[in-house]
């Protein structure tokens, strides 16, 4: 329609006074009646403005054709102007079409389509087709969002399911029938727990990392997320002990659980699959080490809490063990979470440290006397794994001396006598250099609670050349060369102590008419007499060395124990005799020479025991094994008959 | 598939009736689907003509429309089915997973008698430059000069 609006206004439906005749009677008009009202109203409908409004329309047409090329004219503005008028018309029609028939006035009788012309049949199918091209344009491109949305899932999970079944290789995979998957999780879990071998009746209650869920990631591969802090790591230590060996450990801390990060800061994508199952292997292994280290754990809990000997719970926290062995020994377990061992191991020793005084002071060099950390943490866990897995599997093909089915006994056993070894190897080497004609030689037994060591004392080789080129038999020859070295064996079993040596008379050697044989002396001794011991026993083979040369060019000597004495002319003997102590500093041995004869008695009793100036006693000092040859030689020299060239 | 021929010695027979009439099952859906695909296709291409009606080619394109929807999801229970598959390749492929647990077992053993020997070996040399340091050590001058 046009902008204006024009407005047409009825009366008011009030009956108005028509005329008043002269008798006062009112007139009025007439009542119409329905039909009539309806077709006054048709009456009113006033088509002229359309009329016009073509009229005008065909005008403008011609003007803008010939302006059409000037003007940059919008090519769909006349269809649109088309259906405008179209809709309008329609409007209208429809409207007195519903006017006539509410009204009953007219009815419509019927209404035939015009016979369309030949472009608008066209037109319609042309229409219909471009509908119909563009529907299948549409579905076309729904089926092609679709095949790319199933090749995503199809590349989805066949990364997934090849990641799963390579973990499926090496780890146990399970599914769990959940209604409703979530997007991230297909319900796939991966069980660390090993049930099949352990103890039923000792069974560790199953960690909370048993089972991981296998869940998805943004790009579809599998994720496994841990909590953090989740995995731990064993630590062993001793208290009282220099926490300088802790970085030591840093091979066994790792980060963990971190996977996902680790992928993420290193741009995820340039990850191959191979690598990201690899991570995740890894993972899972570190997570498989941290349920054995909480089972090792769990395992010494129970087993300090039994009556085991030798092991006293002195503390005990969570996740802490604090266990007192052997002697005044105190030694913690703890287990830590394995991102936090480096920065918290330290502190949490020295803390401990400082908290607990040990039961003896620690000096730098018992630090040493201490076995190694890691090799501890090492025996723990293998311990548990013979006891756990090895025993189940192998019953009857057990070593009983690995372990013997008390693993919680083993294990202070062990580190009882790895201390005590340690001790004994000290004492061994304060005993060793003293002496210069001692060596030590460590004899490995590679037995945990076994250890062994050998004091050789060695004739110098000046000595054995001189007597080599002295005209002696072949078989003198051989026989000295066999009795060039002596060995004392020490031998540590648990915490007894065996002395084995050689040279030094027993009873034994009393019933033997033969002096030759060397006899061997085992006894058991404790580690306060191990260093008298040991010099008691090197004491007596220089002596019986010593007697054994004199043998040798013919002079017969009598030999004691610590003691060598030669009968000089006109019954005078001399003796050589050594002097054992283990806490002089110059040397274990020292010798003296004693002069006795049938007047000298007396005087012996009288004089001072101590005093080395005496004229029947000589303190000769801490000689060697060539000074004490020549010494010998001496005097066998100064004794006369009975001597064999 | 594999579940026919994976009916050997181990399953019961509950076990075999049972995967047959999946597989059964699963040969039906598959081809279910695959009808449905195709006679869905096949209508959509029907229904190419363009009739005079207006409302017929707007009912065509309503009907499209769905059988179009009905393509894509029984493409997608195909999906499902492959899915189903490859998980049950993953937890019923026995034979394979015993035959590679019993591989790594073994390489294990080997690599554990390996890492034993090698232990030993490690320790008969270790004994024997111990010994050697400590032969040269006792005889080194040295040590005759700190006993000294």
């Amino acid at each position: 329609m046009d902008g204006n609006l024009e407005i047409s206004l009825d009366k008011l439906p009030v009956k108005r006074l028509d005329a008043i005749e002269e008798n006062g009677a009112e007139r009025y008009p007439p009542d119409s009646s329905y039909d009539e009202k309806g077709v006054s109203l048709i009456r009113r409908i006033d088509f002229a403005w359309a009329v016009e409004d073509d009229e005008e329309r065909e005008r403008k047409k011609k003007q803008k054709k010939s302006s059409k090329d000037a003007s940059a004219a919008w090519q769909w503005q006349s269809m649109v102007e088309n259906l405008q008028l179209a809709h309008q018309e329609l409007s209208v029609i429809i409207d007195l079409i519903n006017t006539v028939e509410a009204n009953d006035a007219v009815t419509v009788a019927g209404m035939t389509r015009p016979k369309p012309l030949p472009n608008e049949v066209l037109s319609d199918l042309a229409v219909s087709a471009a509908t119909k091209l563009q529907c299948y344009r549409q579905l076309g491109k729904y089926f092609k969002q679709s095949a790319k949305a199933f090749k995503e899932q199809i590349a989805w999970e066949a990364r997934f399911y090849g990641a799963l079944i390579r973990l499926q290789q090496n780890w146990k995979v399970k599914r769990q029938r959940v209604a409703a998957s979530a997007s991230s999780n297909e319900g796939f879990t991966i069980d660390l727990f090993d049930n099949s071998l352990y103890d039923l009746a000792a069974m560790c209650r199953p960690s909370s990392l048993s089972t991981i869920r296998v869940e998805h990631d943004s790009a579809g591969m599998l994720a496994i997320n841990l909590t953090p802090n989740s995995c731990r790591s064993l630590h062993f230590g001793f208290l009282g002990v220099h926490s300088a060996d802790i970085p030591k450990n840093t091979s066994k801390i790792r980060t963990h659980g971190s996977v996902e990060q680790r992928i993420r800061e290193s741009e995820k994508e340039s990850i191959s699959d191979d690598d990201y199952v690899k991570e995740t292997h890894t993972l899972l292994r570190e997570v498989h080490q941290s349920i054995f280290n909480d089972q090792v754990f769990e395992m010494l809990n129970r087993e300090a809490f039994n009556q085991s000997v030798g092991v006293n719970v002195t503390g005990i926290r969570e996740n802490y063990l604090q266990l007192s062995i052997g002697q005044g020994n105190t030694l913690f377990i703890s287990l830590m979470p394995s991102n936090k061992g480096d920065n918290q191991d330290s502190a949490d020793t020295q803390n401990l440290e400082s908290a607990i005084v040990p039961s003896h002071s620690f000096d730098t060099e018992n630090k040493w006397v201490f076995p190694n950390r890691t090799s501890c943490e090492i025996y723990l866990q293998q311990i548990f794994h013979e006891n756990a897995f090895v025993k189940e599997k192998d019953k009857p093909n057990l070593s009983g001396t690995q372990a013997s089915g008390q693993s919680g006994k083993v294990e202070p056993s062990l580190l009882g006598h790895r201390i005590f070894s340690s001790i004994v190897l000290t004492e061994l080497e304060n005993v060793v250099c003293r002496v210069p004609y001692l060596h030590l030689m460590t004899h490995p037994t590679w037995h945990s609670r076994t250890s062994s060591w050998t004091v050789f004392m060695k004739v110098p080789q000046s000595i054995l050349h001189a007597e080599s080129q002295s005209p002696k038999s072949d078989f003198q020859n051989m026989k000295e060369a066999i009795k060039s070295q002596f060995r004392t064996k020490v031998v540590l079993n648990d915490d007894r102590i065996n002395v084995e040596g050689e040279g030094a008379p027993n009873v034994v050697g009393l019933f033997k008419s033969s002096e030759n044989i060397c006899s061997v002396n085992k006894y058991e001794c404790d580690l306060a007499d191990l260093p008298v011991i040991i010099l008691l026993q090197v004491a007596s083979q220089v002596i019986y060395w010593l007697h054994e040369e004199a043998l040798t060019v013919g002079i017969k000597t009598n030999r004691d124990f610590l003691c060598l004495t030669f009968e000089l002319e006109q019954g005078e003997t001399v003796s050589l005799v050594a002097h054992v102590n283990p806490g002089d500093i110059k040397g274990g041995i020292s010798w003296w020479l004693v002069m006795e004869d049938g007047f000298a008695e007396d005087w012996k009793l009288q004089m001072d025991m101590h005093d080395g100036a005496s004229d029947y006693r000589k303190f000769l000092g801490h000689l060697t094994l060539d000074v004490l040859y020549s010494t010998s030689m001496d005097l066998v020299s100064m004794c006369g008959g009975g001597r064999n060239h | 598939m594999n579940k026919g021929t994976g009916v050997g010695i181990g399953p019961t027979a509950a076990a075999a009736a049972a995967a047959a009439q999946k597989q059964k099952t699963m040969m039906h859906r598959v081809d279910t689907d695959i009808a449905s695909i195709v006679d869905n296709f096949t209508q959509l291409v029907n229904v190419a003509r363009v009739n005079d009606p207006p409302v017929r080619n707007s009912q065509e394109t309503f009907m499209m429309e769905m059988r179009a929807a009905r393509m894509v999801q029984a493409a997608d229970s195909l999906l499902k089915l492959v899915s189903e598959l490859k998980q049950t390749a993953i937890f019923s492929g026995f034979a394979s997973l015993n035959d590679h647990v019993e591989h790594r077992t073994n390489e294990f053993n080997q690599q554990a008698e390996k890492t034993d020997r090698m232990l030993a070996r490690i320790g008969d040399e270790a004994a024997a430059s111990l010994k050697e340091f400590e032969s040269h050590y006792y005889s080194s001058a040295q040590r005759t000069a700190e006993t000294e």
